[in-house]
């Protein structure tokens, strides 16, 4: 059994492509990517963490004090409201957070009751909720004030303090629908499984279409009849398309029979903010799906003909897989927003675009950029996919 | 009828042997300053009715040669014309003309037999009726209608080779190449072949044909061409050819005719 497990070893070691893509580049690339993610997150973090953030008050005066902790803390400015629809003011980013003490509250240290302070604000994201954090810890401070004060009205200790609840309450009103802050979880995920079956569901046909032909001795007859090489190989990215295309369309599919089935069941209802997506965004999501599977249909069509054999092919398609999913895993990183920027980024995106699809957050002219860009970088993929397989030196590789 | 005049072709060595190439001293009379010149300056014709072989050792150029007949690549220069016509020119017409058979081209395993012949007559542009001729016809020659219906993955090796012919002949080709197309059968399997080969002697038909098996030259070929090193070393009547040694058989004058040493070119 040694001889023969040493014997494989050797063989393995000494495959230069298996050597490099199946260790060599997973060794590099894995560290890079956590390294570049974990220093985007960081820098991302502390943005939020200094970010301006503006701040309103509604009877805030009420609460001696309160306000000037604020305003006396850097990174915040104190704005005044333009009108009385809070929802309006946050969600047209007039204000960040809108502190509302009620009408009929007294300074805490003088109440005999806990007073209550309103929250609004508008909080999905990792990084809002840092935001959210920076207020809080505000009010609290105020709440370790209000509270020592407290305990010298009635002379206690601090000690007796530390034992009283907490003078002020924070009564949260998010207005982040369930669907955004479920979304922004289930976003990211979504788009993942989508984006995976897309490139699994090319693989198979890719390596069958491509270096399985030349295998079974069939591209070569192929090769000599009439029909063009540039149609041969449109009809072969044709089909690698459809069946990754139809793979995910499928799954699609699928989740909305099982979404339905679940939230009409009322067994689920954590499920029931993917009811709300509507009919465009579905679209649109399947319409991003176009230009990403003809990208990932074109790479591995190219790879799967220029290999010689089935397992120098597969050995090609690790490294596509995982760079095809290095920017799906960014798209994900806190902080990352389609933006102009961002939508230039082929699959990262997409990525994004589905995710904020799910959520319900999506800018509209963003996916016209995106999809204008990657409609681009599919295009180009298949004219160097049509090209390479006019190469006589691809073709008859060996 | 068809002919090749001055037949070459020239590879380009990719960097990594490029690079290797460069530190060594040409070894072989085909390597040249970055590129690698396969086949070298060959000539042949071979008639209407008649049966050319094509002979060489293992990298002699046999395989090159017959990949540019059959329009799988072109030439560095050179003309092939079939009945006249020059097939870098009129390549969708040369291919038309041309049926290639070799002893790797195989079938499309989940189709049937009649599919997959099919499928190659549409891609020639059959109409439905002169193909169900044709299907009918070649189908009852090579005695395939007992399985006309099964998948390829469930055919013998003798069915799957004769199903192969008539893949490469289903457009009714006036030049038929064939490469190696007995390497790896059995017997049977190789007589099919064979027995197809010398059934076509008696059409218009013109056949090339690379084997490495001298008693399948004797018994088909009426011209021999022998090609080493990417050069013609023998053109003529299989007859002359073996009459180049005291024996007069075709083992020895292949043997005169090529670079005897045991060299395996890549």
């Amino acid at each position: 059994m040694w001889l023969v497990y040493k014997k494989e070893l050797l063989e393995i070691l000494r495959d230069k492509k298996t050597l490099i893509f199946s260790i060599l580049l997973p060794t590099i690339i894995f560290p890079v990517l956590f390294f570049g993610v974990g220093k985007f997150t960081q820098s991302k973090t502390q943005e939020a963490e200094i970010k301006e953030l503006k701040i309103a008050f509604v009877n805030g005066n009420t609460f001696e004090g309160l306000p000037d902790l604020f305003t006396a803390e850097k990174h915040f400015k104190k704005v005044e409201l333009e009108s009385s629809d809070y929802k309006a003011e946050i969600l047209n980013d007039k204000v960040d957070f809108i502190i509302e003490v009620p009408e009929d509250s007294a300074m805490p240290s003088q109440s005999r009751k806990q007073e209550l302070i309103n929250l609004y604000y508008k909080g999905a994201s990792k990084l809002d909720n840092i935001s959210n954090k920076r207020v809080k810890d505000i009010i609290e401070a105020y709440n370790n004030t209000e509270r020592l004060a407290l305990g010298e009205r009635f002379n206690l200790t601090t000690d007796n303090v530390k034992a009283f609840n907490k003078p002020i309450a924070v009564e949260n009103k998010n207005f982040a629908s369930e669907r955004e802050r479920i979304g922004e979880f289930a976003g990211p995920l979504i788009a993942y499984i989508l984006i995976a079956l897309a490139v699994s569901g090319a693989m198979y046909p890719a390596l069958e279409l491509g270096v399985g032909e030349k295998e079974r001795g069939t591209l070569e007859t192929l090769l000599l009849t009439p029909m063009t090489k540039g149609k041969i190989v449109l009809a072969k990215f044709g089909v690698i398309f459809t069946a990754s295309f139809f793979t995910v369309i499928v799954t699609l599919l699928s989740y909305f029979v099982w979404t339905w089935i679940f939230t009409m069941g009322g067994k689920m209802s954590g499920l029931d903010f993917l009811s709300n997506i509507s009919g465009l965004d579905l679209l649109l999501v399947a319409v991003l799906l176009v230009p990403l599977t003809s990208i990932f249909a074109s790479i591995m069509l190219s790879a799967s003909i220029y290999a010689k054999n089935m397992k120098e092919a597969q050995a090609y398609m690790s490294p596509i897989f995982m760079l095809g999913f290095m920017p799906v895993i960014v798209a994900f990183v806190p902080g990352m927003e389609l933006n102009v920027k961002t939508a230039m980024i082929p699959i990262t995106n997409v990525a994004l675009a589905m995710k904020d699809l799910v959520k319900g957050t999506v800018d509209y002219s963003m996916i016209m950029v995106l999809l204008a860009s990657t409609v681009v970088i599919a295009g180009a993929l298949l004219y160097f996919t049509t090209q390479f397989f006019k190469k006589e030196k691809v073709l008859f590789r060996s | 009828m068809i002919e090749i005049k001055g037949l070459s072709k020239s590879f380009a060595y990719d960097k990594k042997e490029a690079k290797k190439k460069k530190n060594k001293a040409a070894t072989d009379p085909r390597e040249g300053e970055g590129v690698f010149h396969a086949v070298r300056d060959v000539s042949f014709q071979c008639g209407k009715g008649k049966v050319l072989g094509l002979l060489g050792p293992n990298g002699a150029g046999k395989t090159t040669t017959l990949r540019m007949l059959s329009t799988a690549l072109e030439p560095t220069s050179g003309e092939i014309l079939i009945n006249g016509h020059d097939v870098t020119k009129e390549l969708r017409y040369a291919q038309k003309l041309i049926g290639f058979l070799s002893g790797k081209t195989g079938l499309y395993h989940r189709l049937t037999v009649r599919e997959n012949v099919e499928y190659f007559g549409r891609m020639h542009g059959l109409s439905k009726q002169l193909m169900d001729e044709r299907i009918d016809k070649i189908f009852s020659m090579l005695d395939m209608h007992t399985f006309a219906g099964k998948r390829a993955d469930d055919l013998s090796t003798g069915m799957m080779q004769r199903a192969s012919i008539a893949r490469a002949v289903i457009h009714d080709p006036k030049v038929l190449v064939f490469d190696e197309p007995t390497t790896g059968l059995d017997v049977i399997s190789a007589k099919t072949v064979l027995d197809f080969i010398e059934s076509y002697k008696e059409t218009e038909m013109s056949v090339i044909f690379s084997t490495h098996h001298l008693h399948e030259v004797e018994r088909l070929c009426d011209e021999v061409c022998l090609i080493d090193l990417g050069e013609t070393k023998f053109y003529g009547s299989t007859q002359n050819f073996a009459s180049q040694t005291p024996s007069g058989n075709l083992y020895d004058a292949f043997l005169a005719n090529v670079n005897n040493k045991e060299k395996e070119v890549a």
